[in-house]
């Protein structure tokens, strides 16, 4: 993520009394160890049955226990090192940290101090404020500032009044080396550049008088995709010929109505073009109505989620058919029948979610 | 002139890759390579099935394993012969050659070793009294934890050049067919520069030793491996790093694994019982390295099939967390919390893949919760354990309150942890905190100093201090 210093709408040329910190907030991750056996001469000469390991090759230290030595992976967790890379389906998020930061007093020895400089700053009322530019839009979108729940909780809002007003509301004084920590949450949508724009606002204030003062910093991404999506959908003959071979998912007894349904097989290719490990979490259809459809995935063949490496693709297969209910199936001008959308929802290191769905998919 | 280096070239060369492992059942194609896999999956009619698992390796599909795996004491190898790979092991001239006289002084030559640099080192490390003095024997530089000082001290000894005459009194110069102690110089040189950061270092110097299998290495009466055990391990992962072909780990460990169960059907004729628990043990640890091999690779869904595959014969949690941490490495924290289910991951491990569930999950209120009872439930008997403790300010980061989280940060540090996630974490909070991070970070490298130096090891990088 590289950042600019807006060039400054401040009028005063002193440096700013706050400074402001940003930290994208990818997963933590488990840190790996490579554990060493200690030299044979160094071993303890108890007798002991253990071969005894290098406590300094070990992640921590722990009398309790808790790490698995000798295995790689250790539960105890490193914050992210790096910015990464930003994938479309997943939620960015980042964590704004707005110091007091006034540089300390020069030394008594320096140039004689100016009549500014030996006051004694307060600086109250800080805000944070933060926007994202997307890609695809002109305009730019008023995030939503945490801390605030837990993923379920709207991640982003693209309400420009009240919410962000209420987020925004009532600063905070700071003391010398306090700070105020924001979290945002963007679901990230679009490929492309993105940038975060983030607004400091504060008041400093002197024993004689005071000011308000404000800065902005731009920070840009490029958001990558992760996955593409390959669809095609084909007929398949109507039930009637496999109703008494193949058990249907089907309860109702209306039989005739039951043999006119048409079917169709709908495939998908799910190429993970991203640079991490994912798992596929579900893949699920939402079709418009008048149509139902049977899983043919994982879950059936009760087979483990799959894992696709980068480059790997997967097949995915579901059996669409009328529900019979009546209502009539959805058709586009061309008369094509407009199914509905796939939903493929992942997970990659430490639970990091992603999800995409599909636009409207016919055939 | 020519190089001392050139004369020597073919030393430098790539060792023969092993092509035959116990692994490989007569019908299954050798380790296949995932580049060649993604190509076909990539490529216009791609070798999928719906549902199916890919094939690019032959960890991916669990229905490839054997049930009983080699890496389980009463599993032996299908191998007719005891020394399937016994060309390697006699039938060379070199092998005649006595043990006491074979001349190892190709490992000895000063330009396999690096030199250190003391410049990675911050200054409140280097300016002080516990800085070791060059006459401290190796034994007690690795028992106050001064690994860069034991790195160099062992190429003092094993390149007989030492700069003063007490230091050649402190590390005496090693005689080229003493191989026991070259071998562990040797060891005690990679292991201090894998300790101090210094992987790639080590990677490149391992090389030297060559083909780890060749029959030079061994005992040409018992067909013993003259290499420390701990040697061979260490040499396998950094060889793998220095050649840049990971799959060569997991084949010199299933190797090993056929040696080790040689070693325990032996030992059981002999009724040695010690000598068996002991290749039972270095069996289960290859079992975990395997593993390990397969994560580095980045073989994740191999490493899990893997895992499945192996018996938890300790019963004391510690397999099951390590499959739980697994998981949830790769994401799957369904998968990662069935494994500690029902007491299996034992009563700490169970807590501690919930609470990293929930960070999984993006619930910090609730990995925070957890977090906080298992602390207080520890320190309840008397432990402080740094692991719980960093996850915890982790964890209040993620939730906005920073703050507290750099406290218990430096509380530790305070009772004197110095792990490298901690030291990492509380620098990256530094950053955060203000515009003159470099100042607080100094400051901890400071404090760290003044720790006493023990095997835990005392001397810190630049680095590890995010300077």
């Amino acid at each position: 993520m590289s950042h600019q210093r807006y060039p400054s709408m401040d009028p005063v040329k002193e440096p700013h009394s706050v400074s402001l910190k940003v930290l994208r907030l990818s997963r933590p991750s488990l840190v790996a160890q490579h554990t060493l056996t200690a030299p044979s001469e160094l071993q303890s000469t108890t007798g002991a049955a253990q071969d005894d390991l290098v406590p300094a090759s070990l992640a921590y230290r722990s009398t309790a226990g808790t790490n698995p030595d000798p295995f790689l992976l250790t539960p105890i967790l490193n914050l992210p090192p790096s910015f990464g890379s930003a994938y479309v389906g997943e939620t960015f998020s980042c964590t704004l940290c707005a110091n007091q930061d006034i540089p300390p007093e020069p030394p008594a020895t320096a140039q004689t101090p100016t009549k500014v400089q030996s006051q004694k700053k307060s600086i109250r009322d800080v805000k944070i404020e933060a926007e994202m530019k997307t890609p695809g839009s002109a305009s730019v979108q008023k995030l939503l500032l945490g801390p605030h729940g837990d993923d379920g909780t709207p991640a982003a809002t693209q309400e420009t009044g009240t919410a962000a007003d209420a987020a925004g509301a009532g600063g905070v004084d700071l003391e010398p080396g306090q700070t105020l920590q924001k979290i945002v949450n963007f679901d990230l949508k679009e490929e492309g550049n993105h940038v975060l724009a983030v607004t400091v606002s504060y008041y400093e204030a002197t024993e004689t008088s005071g000011r308000t003062r404000t800065f902005r910093k731009l920070y840009q991404f490029v958001c990558k995709g992760s996955l593409i999506v390959r669809t095609k959908v084909g007929p398949l003959p109507y039930n009637t010929a496999t109703t008494r071979k193949v058990p249907k998912p089907a309860e109702d007894g209306e039989s005739k109505q039951l043999q006119q349904k048409r079917r169709w097989i709908m495939e998908a290719q799910l190429e993970n073009c991203s640079e991490d490990t994912m798992q596929l979490e579900r893949v699920v259809l939402n079709l418009e109505t008048g149509l139902r459809y049977r899983d043919a995935n994982w879950i059936v063949s009760e087979s483990p989620r799959p894992v696709l490496h980068p480059g790997e693709v997967e097949q995915v297969c579901f059996v669409v058919e009328e529900d019979g209910k009546g209502s009539a199936v959805v058709e586009d001008s061309d008369g094509r029948i407009v199914f509905g959308v796939l939903g493929i929802g992942w997970r990659t290191e430490m639970g990091n979610r992603g999800f995409l769905s599909t636009g409207k998919l016919g055939g | 002139m020519v190089h001392i280096a050139d004369m020597f070239g073919w030393l430098a060369a790539r060792p023969r890759s092993s092509t035959k492992g116990p692994l490989d059942a007569d019908e299954a194609p050798p380790l296949k390579s995932p580049v060649i896999a993604q190509v076909a999956a990539r490529g216009l009619s791609p070798q999928v099935r719906p549902g199916g698992s890919r094939s690019n390796s032959p960890f991916r599909s669990s229905s490839q394993f054997r049930s009983d795996s080699p890496f389980r004491a009463g599993s032996p190898f299908r191998s007719s012969s005891p020394f399937p790979r016994s060309p390697n092991r006699a039938s060379t001239p070199l092998g005649i050659v006595p043990v006491t006289e074979r001349d190892f002084s190709h490992l000895l030559r000063p330009e396999i070793f690096h030199q250190l640099s003391p410049l990675s080192i911050p200054p409140p490390f280097r300016n002080t009294t516990k800085q070791p003095t060059p006459e401290t024997p190796i034994a007690e530089l690795l028992a106050h934890g001064q690994f860069r000082a034991a790195a160099i001290a062992s190429v003092q000894a094993l390149t007989s050049s030492p700069v003063s005459a007490t230091i050649a009194a402190a590390h005496p110069p090693v005689d080229p067919s003493d191989y026991a102690r070259v071998f562990s110089l040797f060891y005690i040189r990679l292991a201090c520069l894998c300790l101090i950061d210094s992987m790639p270092l080590a990677a490149q110097e391992a090389k030297a030793l060559e083909d780890l299998n060749q029959a030079y290495y061994l005992d040409p009466i018992t067909g013993a491996h003259l290499m420390p055990w701990e040697l061979r391990l260490l040499a396998i992962r950094l060889q793998t790093i220095g050649f840049g072909d990971p799959r060569r780990a997991i084949m010199s460990y299933y190797d090993m694994a056929r040696e080790a169960h040689i070693q325990i059907a032996k030992a059981a004729k002999a009724h040695e019982n010690s000598e068996s628990e002991l290749w039972k043990r270095r069996l289960v640890e290859l079992g975990i390295k395997v593993g390990g091999a397969l994560i580095e690779m980045e073989d994740l869904a191999g490493a899990a099939a893997h895992m499945a595959t192996l018996r938890d014969q300790a019963q004391d949690g510690k397999l099951a967390t390590a499959k739980a941490l697994l998981w949830l490495h790769l994401g799957d924290v369904d998968s990662a919390s069935r494994c500690v289910r029902d007491g299996k991951g034992g009563p700490v491990g169970e807590k501690i893949v919930l609470a990293l569930v929930d960070m999984a999950n993006g619930h910090f209120e609730d990995g925070l919760k957890k977090w906080t009872e298992l602390k207080a439930e520890l320190e309840e008997n008397g432990i402080q354990d740094e692991m719980v403790g960093v996850n915890l300010a982790v964890c209040l980061l993620y939730l906005g309150r920073m703050q507290e989280g750099r406290q218990i940060l430096e509380g530790l540090v305070d009772n004197g942890q110095s792990s490298r996630t901690l030291l990492f974490n509380l620098s990256t909070m530094y950053e955060l905190c203000t515009d003159r991070a470099k100042a607080l970070k100094a400051r901890l490298a400071d404090r760290v100093s003044n720790l006493e130096p023990t095997s835990h090891g005392w001397e810190k990088t630049n680095a590890d201090f995010k300077l």
